[in-house]
């Protein structure tokens, strides 16, 4: 089932990444332009064919620069151009595509540059403590809390309700940094075991070390055109089927944490646009968002690709691998690509653009694959955003 | 009521908090690099863009027109003040001993400017010659 609303068709003609690293020498500005030249050289466009930017990043206050969409812009090819900012935490970098593709779908614009990036590093002693002021000043910020108190309360509900183990959950990180070696972007790719993420240090339980993704910097930029322009630079056009998005209560204690529904919402605003009925069925290769190795499985199942609490048994089945029948995250992920956020979610739907261009390279997943969907999350564990592209 | 901000801290219910992080470390990026170290050595360096010959002071590793990547070079021209103004007050609103001149120096035929404490009559269009090479810069006005 197809919507009746008229879009005019959008696709993805080009794209580019940065080296994803902790400490990069670049300014925020050089990291955007290093991206946005080599997705422009990839479609074959020059900055004058541009007519409109948008621009994501998260907090601010990772760059340690306000107003970062105007910071950004002259490195992003935003001077004297229509420009929009996008932010909604780690939802954002799947939510600039997003944005690309209104603007492009409207009409309003023909030729979008896309660009996500992010600097987690200057922040000392660490990024973590940019969180500091997310929180309810009154009932929570007293407990001087970080994200990964909350993610472990959502990792152990989750684990708790499905009555899922962590050896079923470290292999999400087994996986994703061993695709990631294939990944010549890749900060943290390696070669490990679950016994290694079981025996790696204890964060706060029961997140340990291994099961978390490194603090990086990196950009990521696309070139997203409408119809007519598309089928005059390529013969390839990856086409985006469908976009959705939602936000959840800020109010994180109200919700059930086992399972993000707000992301099954924002999925199924995608798929009803892009026509998926059965997302099992019918979606060839996923890359969801995995900031931790839990949210990747607790991701596929709000993306409904398999029912609730059953994913740890079909990534244990090998269904997920690079040579399984649904390959997820077969870039690295964030695990093994590293997580400068905006920049990250951004590389998810890269991937799943090469992916479907077949360019790929020794990231390509073994089978055919057509449908491709890619996912971000983020706020108080309440944003999530999604993308539904086809060859 | 009031709409008084001041009130007694024992009676609201209030919390005082520090700033996010500690400190920030920020790195001056490829042409940072180029600038300032051309600065140790008295030198003020551009990106010129191999396109369309655009000069940028301070050094940018990139055209923001053309978005190619520039060359580095030395820059030579003349440099004048384009702007200023006078400044009194220290940010804590204590009156200085002298007032403080600062202005926006540029170098002919380029793109952009760099800030300077300013020596001599300071006028908009005069001609100065840089004292000192560093963030801010001093210059005396010729």
């Amino acid at each position: 089932m197809k919507t009746n609303l008229y879009f005019r068709r959008v696709a993805v003609i080009g794209a580019g990444l940065t080296l994803f690293r902790r400490r990069m020498l670049e300014t925020p500005q050089e990291l955007a332009w290093e991206a946005a030249r080599k997705a422009l050289d990839e479609a074959g466009l020059e900055l004058k064919d541009i007519d409109c930017v948008v621009i994501g990043s998260a907090p601010d206050a990772f760059d340690g620069v306000h107003m970062k969409g105007e910071y950004l812009a002259h490195g992003s090819g935003g001077v004297r151009k229509m420009v929009s900012r996008v932010y909604v935490g780690g939802a954002t970098g799947v939510m600039v595509p997003n944005t690309a593709w209104y603007h492009v779908a409207s009409g309003l614009c023909e030729k979008v540059l896309a660009v996500a990036e992010e600097k987690m590093s200057p922040a000392r002693p660490h990024p973590q403590s940019i969180f500091r002021y997310i929180w309810d000043p009154i009932l929570e910020k007293p407990l001087n809390p970080n994200l990964i108190w909350i993610f472990a309360m959502e990792m152990h509900r989750y684990m708790h309700v499905n009555k899922i183990t962590k050896e079923d959950i470290a292999l999400v990180s087994v996986k994703n940094k061993k695709n990631a070696l294939n990944n010549p972007y890749a900060q943290a790719a390696a070669n490990i075991t679950v016994d290694d993420v079981l025996k790696s240090e204890v964060l706060v339980w029961p997140v340990q070390l291994l099961d978390t993704s490194p603090v990086s910097d990196g950009a990521a930029a696309m070139v997203i055109v409408s119809e007519d322009v598309a089928r005059r630079y390529t013969d390839t056009p990856v086409w985006i089927e469908g976009v959705g998005w939602t936000l959840d209560n800020t109010e994180w204690t109200g919700r059930e944490l086992a399972y993000p529904r707000y992301l099954e919402y924002a999925a199924r605003m995608a798929y009803k646009m892009a026509g998926v009925e059965r997302p099992n069925k019918e979606i060839d290769v996923i890359e969801p968002y995995d900031p931790f190795d839990y949210k990747e499985l607790h991701h596929i199942e709000g993306l409904m690709i398999t029912k609730r609490g059953e994913a740890p048994k079909f990534l244990k089945e090998g269904v997920f691998d690079i040579d399984g029948e649904i390959p997820s995250s077969p870039s690295g992920g964030l695990l093994g690509v590293g997580n400068p956020i905006a920049a990250a979610g951004l590389m998810k739907v890269i991937s799943i653009y090469w992916q479907l261009k077949g360019i790929a390279g020794k990231m390509q997943v073994k089978r055919p694959v057509h449908t491709g969907v890619a996912q971000a999350w983020g706020d108080l564990m309440q944003a999530s955003t999604v993308i539904v592209m086809r060859n | 009521m009031s709409w008084d901000k001041i009130g007694i801290e024992d009676k609201l219910l209030s919390w005082h908090e520090i700033m996010e992080a500690e400190e920030y470390v920020y790195t001056v990026g490829v042409a940072g690099e180029e600038f300032f170290n051309g600065l140790k050595q008295k030198k003020i360096i551009g990106g010129k863009c191999p396109r369309c010959g655009r000069i940028y002071v301070p050094a940018r590793l990139y055209c923001e027109e053309c978005f190619v990547k520039n060359d580095f070079v030395e820059v030579t021209s003349r440099p004048y003040i384009d702007t200023y103004t006078v400044i009194y007050k220290d940010d804590e609103g204590n009156k200085l001993e002298k007032p403080q001149v600062i202005a926006l120096i540029r170098f002919e035929g380029t793109h952009g400017g760099l800030l300077g404490y300013v020596e001599g009559e300071a006028n908009i269009g005069k001609e100065v010659e840089i004292l000192e090479y560093k963030i801010p810069l001093i210059v005396r006005v010729k």
